[in-house]
């Protein structure tokens, strides 16, 4: 710079002003950037969170503001969950009650007149493993429409669905399972206990092959506890799909609840369930997640288990970190002992340099030789992580020496000085080091791909990876979606409560390293 | 201080994570070097065959079309993320309120799992994906962005001139000036647009396959996949964040004299930047430059997620041949999946070097 800028600045000097509007316009452009840029990287996640409430999640042009969300909507979606399973939250349709909804449909002059055919479909969800065929609402209810009036071209359809008994005992009613299917239909009691389940109607009879395994129902008992009879009372559906196809020229103005999606050109509109509930409505890609994962063999749930063995591997992760780096970390940075600098340099610094697939072959032939393909396994294969054991020998490098010597003056031996005095000062460093190993841990996917190699052992990086190739090539966004909110909320959570060590650890030890 | 059996007693601190570093790293690291001279696939005894995998290896264009991947991902995205970090740093060191907040919100890509933001910019980048959808209709209100931009330019050139001849030290980039131009420009598009004379314009809908089998090739050699590309900017802003604290932590360690001293000789913000804080980050940078490239030449996660879902040459890195031919079905070339960790570990660590050889700083990893 020469003379030019120094000239300028004499000038602007004298208007102190003019210098004030600059530094105010200055702050105003850098909020703009630091929010332009906030969208930047909170964006994908806010959409994919907002997507993954939607029916559809690949819907063209993606709309910002969903009937999900809508307030209106999700009070429907909470009434129809009471009209159909007597549950505002969980919805379902039980034997013996009956839903109603309305449909408007507009038919122009040079349109059809004619009333819109409205059926129930069936729902088969896709699944990572052959589930058994569950029963279908429409095999089991009877569907009524009725013109209820109207207003220019737009005419408004009642229709109810009602599901009839399947018993014409009563008595007490009862969830069950229903077991193992024989001669004869059995299920299973909330208590575990497996009883016979009679049929009493013809109705009842002719279902008696339709219905498997793990069916959910609704029996009737009576009877004396001791020699009590169970009567089918019908099975309980998760979801009441209803089909409405209209004419060409005619179009749906209005319904309770908006269609989930719509095929054949606009002509048939499909509402994938009228009853439900709020969570089977707001949260139905979260539901399914759960729900559409379960084991044939056990019927649980394996998307829960992933969870399950998610925390379960990090938790041994952490626990093996604090103690194992620490006490590495320790020697490293305060014993003194041949081979310190060649453990440091090889067993820590060249360690973190060479890529994890160089020890794939070997690593993974030894854990299958010893059957530890599991969660075990994977924790002994990373069992004391290299970074945790420089991050907690640069921490105790740090701290000040007169604490030992004053412990080695009482007499204590290296053990108790590390265990007594140095340990408990370690606080900070130690919930830096759980927070990445905690982090490292859920993240974690390359092991857990290599040494995992039954569902039921996945963790939920790879269980979500198995979830693209199972849904992503149908296109079914909304389970891959809420499958990934769901296992970024931990993570999340623990950054919220340790946003301070998130921030500080890494950085800390990239400068003073 | 402690001198009787304090080897021991070290030993026997250390001894839990010697134990599992060696079975699991350097017998395992000795066990792939061993493999990679046999003809080992998994289920017969090996037996040596000399240099024969590494000549399969650098025979298998497989092979080379990884290492070709995986060396273009590995520089462009240490280049992008170094740089973009460092701004994003440089932004985040204003002491304004509400720092805190940003620091956090800019961090969210770092926390979450490579899978989890992999399967969102799958979803993203899908055919009528939400990256296509803002594609067409920034191409839609390409009029009025045009205008925007057009009014800006020429009312801030006409503003600096104005202000330059009253004298005033006015940039060309003056933030006031550059506000009162905004909101012009702005204004100057909202009455056209009124007036009926700017119009959206009628796109079809862009509809770019990301996962196909597209490339960028430079001289009739096929340098760079599309799918590679959308992982180069999901990786970039995956680990833009952390870097960026890295860069942070350096620059509030930079005396604030240096910059007073910068003001008094007039220097402007960018000459700031290039004269004084890009110097002072040296080490920093260095430490950052390291760890990415260590860190992208390991590309691995968001390739076995996207799996089928792209054409394999369009992707593979160096990491994911390893895996695919160890875990090939029937008889897998298990030896040539050492040989090609060996050769991927030789870069990494030859990288390294080169690094620390010819750039050397105060800072170690």
């Amino acid at each position: 710079m020469t003379a030019v800028p120094s000239q300028r600045f004499i000038n602007a000097g004298k208007n102190e002003q003019w210098l004030a509007r600059r530094r105010w316009a200055r702050a105003g452009w850098l909020y703009l950037f630091m929010i332009v840029m906030s969208f930047f990287f909170l964006g994908p996640f806010l959409m994919g969170l907002l997507s993954s409430l939607k029916d559809n999640p690949n819907e063209y042009p993606p709309r910002l503001i969903i009937p999900q969300i809508t307030g209106q909507y999700i009070s429907k979606a909470y009434s129809l969950g009471v009209q159909g399973g007597s549950d505002g939250w969980n919805g379902g349709l039980k034997p013996g009650r009956s839903v109603a909804f309305d449909v408007t449909v507009a038919s122009p002059k040079d349109a059809p007149q004619t009333a819109p055919s409205i059926i129930l479909f069936p729902y088969q969800p896709t699944s990572l493993v052959a589930l058994a065929r569950q029963a279908q609402a429409k095999d089991y209810t009877q569907l009524k429409t009725e013109p209820t009036g109207q207003i220019g071209d737009e005419r408004s359809y009642h229709v109810t669905v009602t599901y009839p008994l399947l018993t014409r005992h009563t008595g007490d009613v009862i969830s069950a399972k229903l077991g193992v299917p024989g001669s004869d239909l059995t299920a299973i009691l909330p208590g575990g206990q497996t009883v016979d389940v009679t049929l009493d109607t013809p109705e009842a009879q002719a279902k008696q092959y339709d219905l498997n395994e793990t069916q959910l129902v609704e029996l009737v008992r009576s009877g004396e506890a001791s020699n009590a009879k169970y009567y089918l009372r019908g099975p309980v559906f998760e979801r009441t799909p209803l089909e409405v196809d209209v004419q060409r020229g005619q179009r749906i103005v209005s319904s309770t609840l908006p269609p989930s999606d719509k095929q054949n050109f606009d002509r048939s509109f499909a509402y994938r369930n009228i009853t439900p509930g709020v969570l089977g409505y707001t949260f139905n890609n979260y539901r399914r997640a759960f729900t559409e994962t379960t084991d044939p063999r056990t019927g649980s749930s394996l998307f829960l288990r992933w969870v399950l063995n998610t925390f379960l591997y990090a938790f041994l992760r952490v626990t093996a970190a604090i103690v194992f780096c620490s006490l590495a970390g320790y020697a490293l940075a305060r014993l003194s002992f041949p081979g310190k600098n060649l453990i440091f340099l090889l067993g820590v610094l060249f360690v973190q340099m060479v890529p994890s697939q160089v020890n794939l072959v070997s690593n993974y032939v030894l854990l299958k030789q010893l059957g530890l393909l599991n969660l075990w396994g994977l924790w002994f294969n990373g069992l004391v992580a290299a970074g945790g054991v420089f991050l907690m020998k640069q921490f105790f490098e740090g701290m000040p020496r007169e604490l030992e010597e004053s412990a080695s003056i009482d007499g204590a031996g290296p053990f108790t000085t590390f265990w007594r005095v140095m340990l408990p000062q370690a606080g900070p460093a130690l919930i830096a080091l759980s927070i990445t190993q905690f982090q490292g841990a859920w993240n974690d996917f390359f092991w857990p791909l290599v040494l995992l190699r039954n569902q039921i052992n996945f963790v939920l990086t790879v269980g979500l990876s198995n979830f693209r190739s199972a849904y992503g090539g149908q296109g079914d966004y909304g389970l891959i979606l809420a499958g990934a909110v769901l296992s970024a909320i931990p993570v999340i959570i623990v950054f919220v409560i340790f946003q301070r060590y998130f921030v500080d650890t890494g950085a800390d030890s990239a400068v003073k390293g | 201080m402690f001198k009787k059996g304090q080897s021991a007693t070290a030993y026997l601190f250390l001894a839990p994570f010697l134990i599992t570093t060696l079975v699991f790293f350097f017998y395992a690291f000795g066990r792939a070097i061993y493999y990679s001279f046999t003809d080992f696939n998994l289920f017969n005894t090996p037996h040596l065959i000399g240099l024969k995998p590494y000549v399969d290896v650098l025979g298998d264009s497989l092979f080379r079309r990884a290492l070709a991947n995986t060396l273009v991902f590995a520089v462009i995205v240490t280049t992008l993320q170094t740089i973009l970090s460092l701004l994003m740093a440089v932004a985040l060191n204003n002491k304004i309120k509400g720092m805190g907040f940003f620091r956090s919100a800019w961090y969210m890509p770092s926390i979450t799992s490579s899978v989890v933001i992999t399967l969102i910019f799958l979803w993203l980048f899908q055919r009528r994906g939400v990256a296509n959808y803002v594609i067409t209709q920034l191409q839609m209100y390409q009029p009025y962005i045009l205008t925007v931009m057009g009014v800006l330019i020429v009312v801030q050139i006409v503003q600096v001139l104005f202000e330059r001849s009253r004298q005033m030290p006015a940039g060309w980039f003056d933030p006031a000036l550059a506000a009162v131009s905004a909101l012009i420009a702005v204004a100057v598009t909202v009455v056209l647009a009124f007036m009926g004379i700017l119009q959206a314009r009628d796109v079809p809908p862009f509809d770019f396959q990301y996962f196909a089998d597209v490339w960028l090739s430079i001289g009739g050699v096929q340098v760079l996949s599309i799918p590679l590309l959308v992982i180069i900017i999901q990786n970039t802003f995956t680990t833009i964040p952390t870097l960026m604290l890295f860069f942070l932590a350096g620059l509030q360690n930079i005396p604030g004299t240096l910059y007073e001293a910068a003001d008094i000789d007039g220097a402007t913000p960018f000459e700031k930047l290039m004269n004084v804080t890009v110097p002072m980050l040296r080490p920093v940078t260095f430490y950052v430059i390291t760890v990415g490239l260590i860190g992208t030449m390991q590309m691995f996660d968001q390739v076995a997620v996207i799996g089928a879902a792209a054409p394999q040459s369009t992707l593979i890195t160096l990491a994911y041949y390893v895996y695919i031919n160890t875990f090939k079905a029937g008889t897998a070339p298990v030896n040539m999946a050492a040989a090609g960790a060996i050769i991927l570990a030789l870069i990494i660590l030859v990288m390294v070097f080169i690094q620390r050889r010819f750039f050397p700083s105060e800072a170690s990893v």
